[in-house]
């Protein structure tokens, strides 16, 4: 008996030492959500306080509708611009390319994994775009673009956005399509079926789990991407993460907005996050560890 | 520590886990110095935690453990010495032949040159030596057995436990397997605790049989006594390839006579009075023997045959009785016979054992 | 049997031929083929065609600014290489990437591993805790850089409670200084990928047999011994999978640095990828920004090429 107590006392030991991990990890998340409930008064006031003050939701209106006249806040952040059409263009491009993603790398992982066309050297060179540094594809990308006419584009985004998520489409997917025995696919052959029949009712049905998965992983890689949005858009095809350094790199020193607008823009993902915590070492190693 | 203590005693032993399971209830045992022991039992009956008790890989809820003497029920495993091989061995995968013996002595801090001495040792006697190199992941599962008894050995345990160690050969294998493990028992000499839920395991390997049966043992005793004079309804229909016949009948104990629903039997003379009741008949199917009219005086069954299945040497004859019940006979070489023919079974009394319905209990 | 020849319908005799459709649909290799296609395309957009004009710029002099188109720009052989390579931005910029990624990886793996171990035993509300626990490395980017250089303000909260703690001098610039600042940035880092290396070395933990720890323990090996000797090794070749991935991952660093120091003070948090940014797009020399990405992906070839060894080697025995 003394040996169960001792036990859950150790297991009592454990949950405080994680508790404070947890809560210093926390912290900085903590002081972001009440940044932006403060007033301008109270971003950098001394001393700081955890819970604002005077708890405001301006910070939030102003994303929206900027410039409103009266009160402190307007004067403050009177030259930021909304953020509403950043958040279209998130809304539109991030579930467009995902599902081209989706789309290309079902099939192209469905061809790999039942058939292995081009060998080992086809995934792994996709594998290579997520090697690399993306700045390194930036420059000839650019060139491209400019020829295109894709640059500042929805278009160009998406086209951009299913090329580079196009690993972690096919290497998931592989994993998943794996997982499926093939004599079921072969039993429906057999019976007549073609295989395009075979491909979207017999294997697609199967991976649902699996795709619904490395689709959210995927809308949160394209997201939170910033590195291409950054150099490949800049008014009118802007998404949220190149709004938010806009914001962060603005002169005007705006903190309580720059915090709204960081934890507005985190919502999406981190709900994505939450629902696929089970598959989150699958997805970052792609596939490669389960 | 004195000297006519059991290598291992168990008093009492009981193991509950968390959710709920009663896996072991109040067992007593004890295991002599260089016993070959065989826990007997169909899954579930609690015959591996028992071993895994006695190795400290779980602790009783309640009862005792004691090693030669001294109450070990709080040491954990590491202290106690006790050699144990997995059913699926365990070995270190990641580790060579070589690393996988040397662990156990390394771990304890053994000299490096007596390390490699017994392990050269423990290889050379186990046929192992050209595989030291060799990563335990690539090979084959009789190397592998070879090597978790060699992990084991050479670690020069107490008391060896073996769980379940032939599951996964094939038939025609684990005959050769099993002779192979005893004569390691008997070339090494040590006490062995021998898990199984093949009685012709326990029955060539053990010096002793515990049956356990729902976490409880139902007898323990030599292989010729658990097979000949089991103990309890249970164990007669357990042990035996095809297991004992159970024919319900009557006792009228004022004249020791026992009815069957087709022949009575008189019991031996000299038996105690006994209350008269429900009791059941256990006959062995090679007792039974298919006979031709009115040979002797001993009892006999008629009935139609139901099956013949001939098995080489021997054949098992399926006879439904005319009371409805079927009884299995096993008798040498090839019997012929059709399905429906009618047949006449003559039985020793003397090979006869008697049950108390309501107990499970043997009558002798 | 199928193929071109069946497509143009030249296989003789007998049998009717069979159209297009029913290649299409039936067909193996074609269906095969097609099942790639779009990927392929994919592959050359983005991989071959670019590596290939990148390859072409950096052996040429163009700079949008001078009205040539990229085709016209005049041949500069090795030149581009050459200011590259001795560039003294370019050369810090990947010592610099190398030791920050080197650090707070290994900073990542020992505190994730840690975090594995804690969790490794059961305990009260431990799966939620883990499950809270994961929540940095969903978030973008540049929210995290954002969050740190908030709480790293000069007039910040970090440096109120130095302020509380050691006294009103103990307020530090953390983005005026360049070590401090890159320091300030790895920890933005190691904040937002720990969640990774505890959650990939967690689930390894617990994927792992219990029968060898089992066999260890009765062979009289103690905990440490058994974490050492027969745990860790058995989880090694997922860890050499996290590790590589994540310092790939981590060398790419841009988002975090961008968003808080710009690569400042000067230039001394630049991380190649800003470097790069900044010659190709800021300061539109795009020419010498192909030479030296063409430089940098031989580069990160040569390392993940030799941090793939051990694991090949770990994997494949």
């Amino acid at each position: 008996m003394s040996r169960a107590a001792h036990g859950r006392a150790r297991g009592w030991a454990r949950l405080a030492v994680a508790a404070v991990v947890l809560l210093l990890m926390m912290l900085p998340v903590i002081w972001l959500v009440s940044l932006s409930f403060k007033p301008p008064r109270e971003w950098l006031a001394t001393p700081p306080s955890l819970i604002p003050r005077n708890p405001t939701v301006d910070n939030y209106v102003v994303l929206v509708a900027p410039g409103i006249p009266k009160g402190t806040i307007g004067e403050v952040v009177g030259a930021a611009q909304p953020v509403t059409r950043a958040f279209v263009n998130s809304v539109i491009v991030v579930p467009l390319a995902t599902l081209a993603s989706l789309g290309v790398g079902f099939l192209g992982a469905y061809g790999i994994s039942r058939f292995r066309v081009g060998g080992n050297f086809l995934p792994f060179s996709v594998l290579a775009t997520r090697m690399f540094p993306p700045i390194a594809f930036a420059v000839p990308l650019l060139v491209y673009y400019r020829s295109a006419g894709l640059i500042d584009t929805r278009l160009g985004l998406i086209l951009m956005y299913t090329a580079f998520t196009l690993a972690f489409s096919l290497w998931l997917l592989k994993g998943f399509i794996d997982g499926v025995p093939r004599h079921i696919e072969e039993a429906a052959i057999l019976d007549g079926a073609s295989r395009w029949r075979v491909l979207f009712t017999i294997t697609l049905p199967l991976v649902r789990g699996g795709l619904a998965a490395t689709g959210l992983f995927v809308f949160i890689m394209n997201w939170t991407e910033f590195l291409f949005a950054l150099i490949f858009t800049s008014r009118t095809a802007l998404t949220v993460p190149v709004q938010i350094s806009q914001y962060a790199s603005a002169v005007g020193r705006f903190y309580g907005p720059q915090a709204a607008l960081g934890l507005v823009a985190s919502v999406p993902v981190l709900v994505a996050g939450y629902v696929i915590q089970r598959y989150l070492v699958r997805a970052f190693t792609f596939g490669l560890v389960k | 520590m004195s000297r006519g203590d059991p290598l291992i005693r168990l008093e009492g032993v009981g193991k509950t886990f968390d959710d709920g399971t009663v896996a072991v209830k109040d067992l007593d045992l004890e295991i002599e110095e260089d016993a070959f022991v065989c826990f007997l039992g169909p899954s579930g009956c609690g015959k591996t935690t028992t071993l895994r008790l006695i190795a400290g890989l779980e602790n009783p809820t309640t009862g005792e453990v004691f090693l030669r003497g001294r109450r070990i029920t709080d040491w954990p495993p590491q202290r106690r010495g006790v050699g144990l091989v997995f059913q699926n061995y365990a070995l270190f995968q990641h580790m060579t032949v070589r690393s996988n013996l040397a662990f156990g002595l390394e771990v304890r801090g053994t000299p490096r040159r007596e390390v490699a001495r017994r392990v050269q040792d423990m290889a050379a006697r186990l046929d192992l030596e050209e595989v030291l190199g060799v990563r335990a992941s690539r090979l084959d599962l009789s190397t592998m057995q070879r090597v978790a008894v060699g992990r084991t050995l050479v670690a020069e345990p107490n008391v060896l436990l073996l769980d379940e160690p032939l599951n996964n050969f094939q038939a025609g294998l684990r005959e050769q397997m099993r002779a192979q493990l005893k004569s390691w028992q008997q070339q090494f000499g040590r006490a062995t605790i021998y898990v199984t839920h093949d009685q012709e395991e326990a029955m060539t390997l053990g010096d002793r049989i515990v049956v356990m049966r729902d976490g409880e043992v139902e007898q323990e005793g030599p292989p010729e006594q658990v097979y000949g004079r089991p103990e309890t309804l249970f164990v007669a229909g357990f042990i035996g390839l095809p297991p004992m016949n159970l024919l319900p009948a009557r006792l009228d104990g004022s004249t020791g006579r026992v009815s069957l629903a087709d022949a009575s039997l008189e019991l031996e003379a000299g038996t105690k009075e006994r209350p008269s009741g429900d009791v059941v008949v256990g006959v062995r199917p090679e007792h039974l023997l298919p006979v031709e009219g009115e040979v002797d005086g001993r009892p006999r069954l008629r009935g139609v045959i139901d099956l013949v299945r001939p098995m080489a040497a021997k054949t098992i004859v399926d006879v439904r009785l005319e009371g409805g019940t079927t009884v299995r006979a096993l008798t040498r070489g090839i019997v012929r016979g059709e399905p429906g023919e009618p047949v006449t079974l003559a039985f020793d009394p003397m090979a006869v054992v008697l049950f108390d319905r309501s107990t499970g209990l043997r009558i002798d | 049997m199928g193929g071109l020849g069946g497509v143009l319908g030249l296989r003789g005799g007998n049998r009717p031929p069979r159209g297009l459709r029913h290649q299409l649909i039936y067909d193996d290799r074609w269906f095969q083929q097609l099942m790639v296609l779009p990927m392929q395309l994919i592959i050359w957009a983005v991989l071959v065609v670019p590596l290939l004009i990148a390859l072409y710029l950096s052996f040429v002099d163009w700079q949008p600014i001078s009205g040539l188109e990229w085709w016209q720009a005049p041949f500069a052989g090795i030149e581009n290489y050459r200011r590259a390579i001795l560039d003294p931005r370019f050369q810090s910029a990947i010592v610099r990437t190398v030791i920050f990624v080197g650090a707070v990886v290994s900073v990542e793996f020992l505190l994730g591993l840690a975090l594995a171990v804690l969790f490794n035993r059961k305990f009260p509300a431990r799966r939620a805790l883990s499950s809270l626990l994961l929540f940095p490395m969903m978030l973008p980017w540049v929210v995290v850089g954002l969050i740190f250089f908030l709480v790293f303000l000069e007039k910040g909260p970090v440096n109120y409670l130095l302020r509380v703690g050691f006294g009103p001098a103990a307020s530090v610039d953390w983005f005026g200084r360049p070590l401090l600042a890159l320091f300030t940035i790895g920890l933005g880092d190691v904040w937002q990928w720990t969640p990774f290396m505890f959650l990939v070395i967690y689930s390894a933990l617990a994927a792992v047999p219990p029968e060898p720890v089992e066999a260890a323990r009765t062979l009289g090996a103690s905990d440490w011994q058994i974490f050492r000797r027969v745990t860790l090794p058995s989880i090694k070749p997922v860890i050499l999978i996290a590790l590589l991935i994540r310092a790939l991952e981590a060398f790419k660093i841009f988002d975090l640095v961008f968003i808080m120091t710009g690569g400042g003070p000067g230039t001394s948090t630049e991380s190649v990828s800003l470097y790069l940014y900044r010659t190709g797009f800021v300061f539109g020399q795009l020419s010498f920004a192909s030479a030296a990405a063409i430089l940098l992906l031989a580069l990160v070839l040569v390392v993940s090429w030799l941090g793939l060894r051990p694991l090949r080697r770990e994997l494949e025995l």
